[in-house]
């Protein structure tokens, strides 16, 4: 019963070894290999984009800990892919200081603009839209948002638009990788 | 393998309520209040798990701290004024009750846990008496949805506690069962909704303190105030958990865990639990059966006695009693497996008596000695092979606590390792116990006898097939061994055989108390009993044995009777009567098997009841003296009562 339950693991692994390398390197930095499940997981997403049920098998196997834990911290954080993402990925802040500035208004007019609901991805790939981010440590350039790993201030509908357009000439995320 | 008293703690003076209360020091303020007689409620809080502090429902006043404190996780100190009701904390209360009601679906009236709700309790007692949520405004989650074939999960009952995921973290160690999402979104659930697998998953609908994890088995069966509780022993195996068996319209709707911290630490196994409907079986002999000359007829079960009594003498007149035997059950009472015996040994006068199959020489209480709680005090502990967490499944919880809170060794080795490499791999050089199954004994006694070389002290464990084997053994129910492990001069026959000997025409009558399933799983027994002459059959279930009975008694199963069982560590326990029988029923077996003794010319000198019959038993076997209130029988040379 001490054995941590799973799913038996795929016939083909889908983690690479450069992957589990960088999973192995996480837990090193731990005491507990349990600690290193955020980093392991970043891990598996740089690689697959997202992480489908079967990446968290294969990572809590990688950490020796349960697969529910693995998923159970995969479902708490809103950075986590558990299905492909659109190129961009969009997070609303809607919490007190945005909200006071408009981001509900915001929020409805990128929803109607990319014709997807809050959680979706466009039918083109181009963008997913979320907004269970929640604060995004830009109170004082309220209503924001971030966009990959940049992060937009003092959004308008107007200027919202322009950056759509851009994004949608861009190949693939924008930002430094990590 | 008592351990040195250690100092008692020290004690820690506080007033809760203003009444004064002490409590050693460590101790958490909930059980302090408990001590005091103050109630305070709770929800994640639970004696078997550590404090987590998250559903706020014990938050109370301590001293001039600016902030309410969970009692649940505050640790007591010298001199603390912990106030519980004050309007401060009843506000609280109101305004944590009604956030816990936010999403609640509130149906009760076709909830499973209705009656027994800490949420319909407390909401009662301590929550607001309107709700300001509209139910329309609700948010909504999965509902009765299986978990596995036993049980139900309502996402929308759930209120958080945190209790099942520590369950299965803390107690079983599966980590199956995880909080997924965050914020209102959060859920209780498995990796990927995919079933539970474990063997105890009996136990989460009773962590759970709300209706969001129900029993399938119980699912719209009953609510608690249509319920008779009857403590008693579950019949599931020889590890003795005590049980509460629920009864309904007499009939058995399911088992509660009744915390005993020597033996389940509150804990069931899903075998035992569930295990139930056999008690409730159909097919059972309840009228007497002669089929002594001539078509089978129904008699009354005393008539019957004297029937079979009859029939016995006959036989005893014209052969020697060497051909005659006596097959008990390990799922007999202590009362009747000893009634038997002396029926056996002292009225018909045979050796040949056995309630199991193989043969154990050199048996000796020594093989016991190890308590089950004594397990988290050893600092290794070797279970040899499968077969001992097989057969009893709470002993894997036992091990699972020695190992994870109380930092024991628990080396799990093939039963057929070898032993004399093992003391190297033994941990620390103190306390050892050894654990195996009845049918490595031997192998279990070379490994002790290894370590003992090795370590020193090393007790045992052996864990017996059948709720009563450890009993049938203590009162002589075995070829060679009196009652109390008196040798005796005459060795008789083992169950195998006995068996082969009737099989060989060479046994011309055989008295058999069942049901036994060991041995009626066995290819040889019906053969064996097809081929007696004469059988008198004692069994509450119709089987193999119904059919080939001349003369047939009811019996009743391990819910309509009294009596003791001992469980594999030795502790004597009460089992009793949860289904009343019917008026005009026959009376019980031990009674049937008393007056076959004295129709047959033997003394018994005291009425046949339980309790009597036990002091009879207390006579012949002085180690039962002292063991009432479930408490182990104290064998010389093997450390007292515990």
């Amino acid at each position: 019963m001490a054995e941590a339950a799973g799913p038996p693991a795929a016939a083909t692994p889908l983690l690479s070894a450069a992957t589990r390398e960088r999973i192995r390197t996480a837990c090193a930095r731990y005491p507990a290999a349990r600690s290193a499940a955020l980093p392991a997981l970043w891990a598996a997403q740089d690689q697959l984009g997202h992480v489908p049920p079967e990446a968290m098998a294969e990572v809590a196997a990688e950490l020796g800990i349960g697969a529910a834990e693995v998923e159970a911290v995969a479902t708490f954080y809103a950075m986590y892919f558990r299905r492909p993402p659109g190129r961009h990925f969009i997070q609303v802040c809607t919490n007190v200081s945005c909200a006071l500035r408009g981001a509900e208004g915001l929020l409805r007019h990128l929803e109607e603009r990319l014709g997807i609901p809050d959680g979706g991805t466009t039918l083109d790939g181009a963008f997913t839209l979320e907004s269970t981010v929640e604060c995004l440590g830009a109170c004082g350039g309220a209503p924001a948002l971030q966009v990959d790993r940049y992060s937009h201030e003092d959004c308008t509908p107007d200027r919202v638009d322009r950056l759509l357009e851009r994004l949608r000439a861009e190949p693939g995320p924008t930002g430094a990788p990590r | 393998m008592s351990a040195a008293p250690s100092p008692p703690p020290e004690l820690v003076t506080l007033t809760v309520d203003g009444r004064a209360v002490s409590v050693p020091a460590g101790t958490l303020v909930w059980d302090a209040c408990e001590k005091a007689g103050v109630f305070v409620p709770v929800y994640c809080a639970h004696k078997k798990m550590d404090p987590v502090a998250v559903c706020r429902m014990c938050l109370i006043e301590v001293g001039t701290m600016p902030k309410l404190q969970p009692a649940c996780a505050t640790v007591v100190q010298a001199g603390m004024e912990v106030r519980t009701a004050t309007d401060r904390v009843q506000r609280f209360r109101q305004g944590n009750m009604e956030f816990l009601l936010l999403n609640h679906p509130l149906d009760c009236p076709v909830c499973d846990r209705g009656g027994e709700c800490d949420l319909q309790d407390f909401a009662q007692r301590y929550g607001p008496p309107r709700s300001r949520t509209a139910i329309t405004g609700k948010v909504h989650f999965d509902k009765a949805r299986p978990l596995s074939d036993r049980i139900m999960l309502d996402q929308e009952r759930c209120i958080l506690c945190w209790r099942c995921v520590r369950y299965c973290d803390e107690i079983t160690g599966d980590r199956a069962i995880v909080l997924q999402e965050r914020a209102v979104h959060t859920v209780v659930d498995t990796f990927e909704g995919r079933p539970l697998t474990g063997p105890f998953q009996g136990n989460l609908p009773e962590v759970c303190p709300v209706g969001a994890l129900t029993h399938t088995a119980y699912r719209f069966r009953s609510r608690p105030w249509d319920l008779q509780r009857t403590p008693s022993v579950c019949p599931g195996c020889s590890y003795g958990c005590t049980v509460g068996i629920d009864s309904r319209d007499n009939a058995v709707v399911r088992f509660v865990s009744q915390d005993n911290p020597d033996v389940d630490d509150s804990w069931l196994c899903d075998r035992g639990r569930y295990g139930f409907p056999e008690l409730n079986r159909q097919d059972r002999v309840l009228t007497a059966e002669l089929s002594l000359e001539g078509p089978v007829r129904a008699v009354g079960a005393l008539e019957a006695v004297g029937a079979a009594a009859r029939a016995l003498a006959g036989v005893l007149e014209r052969h020697d009693p060497d051909q005659v035997a006596c097959l008990g059950t390990p799922q007999m009472t202590n009362e009747e497996a000893f009634c038997l015996q002396w029926l056996g040994r002292d009225v018909i006068g045979t050796p040949h008596l056995d309630h199991q199959l193989e043969p154990w020489p050199d048996l000796a209480p020594d093989e016991f000695r190890l308590a089950i709680r004594e397990l988290e005090d050893c600092d290794t502990v070797v279970v040899l092979g499968e077969r001992p967490e097989a057969a009893t499944p709470v002993l894997t919880l036992r091990l699972y606590k020695a190992e994870r809170k109380r930092g024991r060794q628990v080396l799990r080795i093939a039963a057929d390792a070898d032993p004399t490499e093992l003391a190297g791999r033994v941990r620390d050089r103190g306390r050892v116990g050894v654990v195996a199954h009845e049918a490595d004994r031997d192998r279990a006694r070379a490994v002790a006898t290894a370590l003992a070389a090795a370590n020193g002290s090393v007790h045992r464990l052996t864990l017996t097939e059948g709720m009563n084997g450890r009993g049938c053994k203590d009162l002589g129910l075995l070829p060679g061994l009196g009652p109390g492990y008196r040798r005796l001069d005459r060795a008789g026959m083992h169950g195998r055989a006995i068996l082969a000997a009737a099989a060989e025409g060479r046994l011309r009558a055989l008295v058999v108390v069942g049901p036994n399933p060991e041995m009626e799983q066995d290819p040889a027994y019906e053969a064996a009993i097809a081929r007696v002459p004469l059988v008198v059959a004692l069994t509450p279930v119709r089987g193999l044995l119904s059919r080939h009975a001349q003369a047939l008694l009811p019996g009743r199963t391990m819910a309509e009777k009294q009596g003791t069982v001992t469980s594999s560590e030795g502790r004597v326990q009460r089992i009793r009567v949860a289904l009343q029988p019917r008026i005009g029923a026959p009376p019980p077996e031990l009674r049937l098997l008393v007056e076959l003794g004295r129709s047959l010319g033997g003394t018994w000198e005291s009425a046949p009841l339980a309790t009597p019959a036990f002091d009879v038993i207390c006579d012949a076997v002085p180690a039962y003296r002292g063991t009432r209130g479930g408490l182990r029988a104290a064998w010389p040379g093997t450390g007292g009562a515990a």
